[in-house]
């Protein structure tokens, strides 16, 4: 589904050109849930931006599903976050402004789909992630874990086959982080949807049938 | 993503920073009436100016005398005889009056005033739709008889001296006796009607050119026999003085002037819409001021929405809408404001208001195009924001 082939990343800092990732492999199948892990500044983050279409590698092949990523327009790079791809993030970036149910509905929004089918859909997964009673609060009056729980069924909300979560459960207690966890657990299991967590925490990586481990640039398999 | 949900997502935001939307609001506003209430009030003193035209019809003219030097004449005047043979001679021409100017001593009761006096047919009333007040306009019936009309002026200064009913009074006016047969009332003044009317007294024709200075008719008013034929009229007209009396005149028709006016007035109107755009650009420069903070403060909003799957393009357009939607608000209320000022503008001045619905119209529609030619930058620099740099901002 997801393969990687010696990808590089760089960033230029003034005159120094910066290496991030030096020559990733990698390779996600169907129904993985696949933990990477590694210490800060290991470039976990760079590559989770890379999965996710929010930026090109430097060099490398990235190709999702078949497609290259090198090539696609910035529309259809749009598009296949859209589609594909749901995002789960560390600070949980959800639109202040919007109530959860409004949060949730927001990758269809950017599909045209109308206002009645979005509310409905997004009400299924409210429920789905054990929410179902604070659609209409925003995500100040949530506390993290219930942010993170909103944040998750936006990442479900466009069915997307594909996960991605960086460091989801970063700002989290235990016992929330346990809950979270268990939710991504169940996706993976009960509807075979691709996950792919990011974290700087063994104890979560070993509950992933797979992790690999990241280290100056490149993935070391476990 | 869906024209509704922007404007939706719009009014949310603008409703959130509500000081600084209000700020750009009063740019536009103030842009966009000032504008208005240029335009308006340009329109209302162009009607103003026309509108006594109007009333007096624009189908007449003015025949004066010109020397050969092209100067007015000072020595003959128009020979009466070929004046009045004018509708007969000119086909464009219904009726005539000419009348001459003095200037002279009039007397009552032992009281003495200094007052111009004029010299008319029984025309000359329906050429300038002269009013009675009282008692009747001069006759052609007449003849040199001394009687006299007086204007709205001298009527006053008559009742000053204790003469409420004049009609039938008799007055002394160049050294001659007139009984006075009517009072006229106020004319508009204007480069058309002679200021005589309201300010002096106005005796027959004949018996004005049988005073001692033996003044001459060097000017001559014609009603026309329809609008649209001042130019053929002015022909005929010269061509007849050529021909029956060897004298050059000189036409001006109130259509020509009218005209003349018009297209000064539409500069003058084009001059302040100038002035007022002015205030709009800057009004239109603090929209752009206050979107440019907004995509800068909503950095993070945008690489979510991009993240989420938003194009280029859905980012774009939900700035342009914020912008245009901010500008039409004060587009609507800078209507009322530009209308409101005229109205307060007409109430102390005395002119006849009236609501240009062109100008309404185009105001609110070229607010929006303010919106939109000063919402674009910001709206494109959000846009182009790199999703992973949108989503790092704080």
């Amino acid at each position: 589904m997801l393969e990687l082939t010696d990808i590089h990343k760089s960033y230029s800092l003034g005159t120094v050109d910066v290496e991030i990732l030096k020559g990733v492999n990698l390779s996600v199948e169907p129904g993985d849930m696949l933990a990477v892990l590694g210490s800060s500044g290991c470039g976990k983050s760079t590559l989770m931006n890379i999965l996710g279409f929010l930026d090109l590698p430097t060099s490398g092949d990235y190709s999702f599903d078949g497609r290259l990523a090198a090539g696609l327009s910035d529309n259809e790079l749009s598009r296949i976050r859209n589609k594909e791809i749901g995002f789960v993030f560390q600070q949980f970036h959800l639109l202040p402004k919007l109530t959860a149910l409004e949060n949730i509905c927001l990758p269809l929004v950017y599909r045209g789909v109308s206002v009645k089918e979005r509310k409905e859909r997004a009400r299924v997964l409210l429920e789905k992630v054990g929410m179902g009673d604070r659609g209409h609060h925003r995500p100040g009056e949530l506390s993290g874990g219930q942010q993170q729980r909103v944040a998750i069924a936006r990442a479900l909300c466009g069915n997307p086959s594909l996960i991605l979560a960086d460091e989801p459960t970063g700002a989290l207690d235990t016992a929330t982080s346990r809950e979270i966890m268990d939710l991504f657990l169940s996706l993976n299991r009960q509807e075979g949807i691709t996950v792919v967590l990011i974290t700087h925490d063994p104890g979560l990586a070993k509950q992933c049938e797979r992790s690999v481990l990241m280290h100056d640039g490149v993935v070391e398999s476990l | 993503m869906i024209l509704g949900e922007n404007i939706h997502e719009a009014v949310r935001s603008l409703w959130s920073a509500k000081q600084r939307s209000l700020l750009a609001l009063i740019g536009i506003v103030i842009g966009i009436g000032s504008v208005i209430a240029m335009v308006t009030v340009g329109q209302i003193v162009e009607e103003e100016a026309i509108r006594q035209f109007r009333e007096m019809g624009t189908d007449i003219c003015m025949v004066r005398l010109m020397s050969k030097a092209g100067q007015r004449s000072k020595r003959g005047g128009m020979p009466l005889g070929t004046i009045l043979a004018i509708p007969d001679e000119c086909r464009t021409i219904k009726t005539v009056a000419p009348y001459v100017s003095m200037y002279s001593q009039l007397t009552y009761g032992g009281k003495r005033a200094n007052s111009s006096g004029l010299g008319v047919t029984g025309d000359f009333q329906n050429l300038f739709k002269i009013p009675m007040v009282q008692g009747r306009f001069i006759s052609d019936l007449d003849g040199s008889s001394n009687y006299c009309v007086l204007g709205d002026a001298k009527a006053q200064w008559l009742a000053e001296q204790g003469v409420t009913d004049p009609v039938g009074t008799q007055i002394v006016y160049g050294g001659k006796l007139y009984t006075v047969v009517g009072v006229a009332g106020a004319v508009p003044g204007g480069t058309f009607s002679p200021y005589e009317i309201n300010d002096g007294v106005m005796i027959p024709l004949a018996a004005a050119l049988r005073q001692p200075d033996r003044p001459q008719i060097n000017v001559c008013g014609a009603r026309m026999r329809g609008h649209g034929i001042s130019e053929e009229a002015t022909r005929q007209l010269k061509e007849y003085f050529t021909f029956s009396a060897r004298q050059d005149v000189r036409v001006t028709s109130a259509e020509e002037l009218v005209q003349q006016m018009d297209r000064q007035m539409r500069m003058f109107t084009l001059l302040l819409g100038a002035i007022g755009s002015i205030s709009l650009i800057v009004g239109g420069v603090g929209v752009m001021n206050v979107m440019l903070v907004s995509v800068s403060e909503r950095r993070k909003e945008i690489g979510i929405r991009r993240a989420i799957g938003a194009e280029r393009n859905d980012i774009q357009m939900q700035f342009l809408i914020e912008s245009v939607l901010l500008s039409f608000v004060g587009g609507i209320v800078g209507v009322g404001v530009g209308v409101g000022s005229v109205a307060i503008i007409c109430r102390f001045t005395g002119w006849e208001f009236f609501v240009s619905t062109i100008a309404a119209v185009l105001g609110v529609g070229v607010s929006a195009a303010v919106g939109m030619f000063f919402g674009y930058y910001p709206a494109r620099q959000a846009s182009r924001l790199s999703p992973i740099d949108a989503l790092r901002s704080d």
